[in-house]
């Protein structure tokens, strides 16, 4: 049997191409490359409609994130919640799941960090506190997750739909909770606060970083930036070199081949979604447990939390390519371009939202040239394909087609 | 001045601008995009229409009707014009709708800041009290005891809905454009071998999905709230589409959808003297709608089945 299929030997057209991962490497940087020039291109034209100019607004950007004081450190503080949450995408998407739900998987999380954090101090002694509230937190959002998961797996459901709703009912639920269990109860009296948690004991909150790397204790980089960077690699580890992994890439590729494998499609979806969950539960945790990068100082749940995170991890996953480490850095350029909102108003006359406008077009047109280079490598793939089969037959055009007995032998 | 019509004339608001922005899902997911953008578009509304009605009605002087209808009309104008990226995404590039109009979302939020400062000179809201259209009674209904007030005082835009439910329905089950545009939505390969392009169709429906979103969004900002606010739409691009859901992407049926999640978002504002409200919290009821699509979507109550190609990209030829 073995004579009938040994592979033919490559005739000249195909052994010279490079070979498929180089090609799809190249392929994907360029992509990208083409993707931040177009960016700044169309950026650029809105700067001079706007009568500033490009050069000035990107050099103010760029020396915001890398040379400013606590620039730097800055950027990592806010690229953290975005890692975990790219992350929570990611991996729902290695098995063909779209979890647009973080965002409201990591609202409820908030809530139920909160509530460890102010419940679990007398159970928890000293730094296992913190340990507690993290685990809470990915408890709230694996528990939240579960709810689209099971759906789709049991009703057919559409997680796309299902976690828009659930999305909308986190922000009641984190309303209900500020204004009725969690509401605070130590406000100064005859002062006027704005509706948040009680303030946490500081053993729940996450150690600094800042301070240890040199960065002063301004800028609230915590250890939450290096956790997230190993659930990266656990991520990685996951959908790389684990069984789970490997059902969930069949199961993205082709539902039906998968099923015909003998891999249980619904188990795999539920567990991805928790995952998901676990790793989406992280999202908040930069701004209530650490000094945070955002207005509200951390240290308690506020009614002003920042919202959004969740959706702006979809972006970041896509620009990372869904691939872990990836979405490191792509979290990490994501953040640098969000410190030149600050930055801006002061050095230029372009309004900080110009930020958010360029993400935007940066975005779209990642998503725009990934699809164009995939569509293209797959149709030279195919192209392959077809030339390899064309040669197979005039090489042995006399050779019938192997019997049954003899592949089965 | 009874609770009950009070609350249904608040109802009456919700429902419109759910209907509208509804009315806009329906035509962009016929035609085979899912448009998960409405909220960005309604936003875009928002921000364009209240600068419409204040340079029109105020700044030119144009007054009333002129201004807010510009208003509208500027809204309506803009929301096309940003549902074409998504179109230009989805149905040109072909690129995952979700993602677009996720982008969508995103970048409405700054956008609408970026154009607020050069509208109104600040990035958050314009100054209140801009002009609006005369508000109407509904003749007889406005006179029933004790529920009239439900139909008194009401902007006329929210006669729109019931103005357009019949031409919206006549136009996609009664004319050829209508069919054309459903069968881009149902199945797109055999549409193209009828020898009609897809994309074309796709393109119109998102536009049209603009269009009617950005309308929404200004009708908000310039009839109701009679200026520009940040996040004022709260999320009701979302329960549109929950809507849209509930309606099984019927116009008809949309009516009675975006009445009942208009009449929830209403109760805690108009009821909440009621015991029975009272002891509920608010944010529970401003939940109901999306527990009400979870719980049909699963399939516990009735059977919804949306378009079978929505979502799905057309690899064939555009042309």
């Amino acid at each position: 049997m073995a004579a009938t299929v040994t592979a033919p030997p490559a005739t000249d057209g195909v052994a010279k191409a490079r070979p498929e991962w180089l090609e799809r490497a190249v392929a994907q940087a360029l992509a990208l490359l083409l993707a931040i020039v177009i960016a700044l291109a169309l950026g650029s034209v809105i700067i001079v409609l706007y009568g500033e100019s490009p050069i000035d607004v990107y050099r103010a950007i760029f020396e915001a994130a890398t040379t400013a004081k606590d620039g730097p450190a800055w950027v990592l503080a806010a690229a953290t919640p975005l890692i975990f949450s790219a992350l929570a995408v990611s991996i729902c998407f290695k098995g063909g799941l779209f979890n647009i739900g973080v965002e409201g998987q990591y609202l409820v999380a908030m809530v139920t960090a909160a509530w460890a954090a102010l419940h679990l101090g007398g159970v928890l002694p000293g730094p296992l506190l913190m340990w507690g509230v993290l685990v809470f937190a990915m408890l709230g959002g694996m528990v939240y997750a579960a709810v689209p998961g099971v759906l789709k797996v049991k009703t057919g459901a559409h997680e796309v739909v299902t976690t828009i709703m659930m999305n909308g009912i986190a922000v009641s639920l984190v309303a209900w909770a500020l204004n009725g269990p969690l509401k605070y109860t130590n406000a100064p009296a005859g002062q006027n606060v704005d509706l948040r948690t009680d303030i946490f004991p500081s053993n729940a909150k996450v150690p600094e970083l800042g301070h240890l790397l040199g960065f002063g204790p301004a800028p609230h980089l915590s250890w939450l930036f290096p956790l997230a960077a190993v659930a990266a690699v656990i991520v990685w580890f996951i959908v790389k070199r684990m069984r789970l992994g490997y059902e969930a890439r069949a199961v993205g590729a082709s539902a039906g081949s998968a099923q015909a494998g003998g891999i249980n499609i619904g188990s795999v979806q539920v567990k991805l979604f928790l995952i998901s969950g676990a790793l989406a539960g992280l999202v908040g945790m930069q701004q209530i447990l650490s000094n945070n990068a955002s207005s509200t100082g951390g240290g308690y749940l506020p009614q002003n939390y920042e919202a959004t995170l969740g959706f702006t991890g979809i972006a970041v996953a896509f620009l990372g390519q869904n691939n872990p480490i990836g979405i490191v850095f792509a979290a990490i350029f994501w953040a640098a371009l969000s410190r030149g909102e600050s930055i801006l108003p002061i050095e230029t006359e372009m309004p900080r939202e110009f930020v958010i406008i360029l993400q935007g077009i940066l975005i779209m047109s990642v998503v725009i040239t990934y699809t164009l280079a995939r569509r293209r490598l797959d149709r030279r793939q195919t192209g392959r394909v077809i030339a390899e089969e064309e040669a197979i037959e005039q090489q042995e055009p006399d050779q019938p087609p192997p019997t049954i007995q003899e592949v089965t032998a | 001045m009874s609770k009950l019509g009070f609350a249904v004339s608040i109802a009456f608001t919700y429902f419109t601008i759910i209907y509208l922005t509804g009315i806009g899902g329906l035509f962009s997911e016929r035609s085979g995009i899912v448009n998960i953008g409405l909220e960005g578009l309604m936003i875009i509304g928002t921000v364009t229409g209240s600068f419409g009605a204040y340079y029109f009605g105020t700044k030119l002087g144009w007054g009333v009707p002129a201004g807010p209808l510009m208003g509208l009309l500027l809204g309506l104008a803009c929301g096309a014009a940003f549902a074409s990226i998504h179109a230009l995404a989805t149905v040109t590039f072909k690129i995952d709708h979700i993602v677009s109009g996720v982008v969508i979302n995103l970048v409405a939020v700054g956008l609408a800041r970026f154009l607020s400062t050069i509208f109104f000179g600040q990035a958050t809201q314009s100054d209140p009290g801009q002009p609006h259209l005369h508000v109407i009674s509904i003749p007889l209904l406005s006179k029933i005891p004790a529920f009239g007030n439900a139909f008194q005082g009401l902007s006329p835009v929210v006669l729109l809905p019931f103005l357009i439910v019949f031409p919206v329905w006549w136009v996609l089950y009664r004319t050829r454009w209508g069919l054309r545009l459903r069968s881009a939505g149902e199945n797109p390969e055999a549409t193209r071998s009828l020898g009609v392009a897809v994309a074309p169709l796709r393109w119109e429906g998102v536009l049209l999905s603009g269009a009617f979103a950005g309308l929404s969004g200004a009708f908000l900002s310039v009839e109701i709230v009679n200026n520009w606010r940040e996040g004022q739409t709260l999320g009701l691009g979302f329960i549109a589409l929950a809507a849209l859901i509930l309606s099984n992407w019927s116009p008809i049926r949309l009516l009675g959808a975006a009445f009942l999640f208009g009449f929830a978002q209403a109760i805690p504002l108009a009821l909440r003297d009621w015991p029975i409200i009272r002891s509920i919290p608010p944010q529970f009821v401003n939940m109901t709608p999306y527990v009400v699509t979870i719980v049909v979507l699963a399939g516990f109550i009735g059977k919804v089945r949306p378009p079978a190609a929505a979502g799905r990209a057309y690899e064939g030829t555009t042309t």
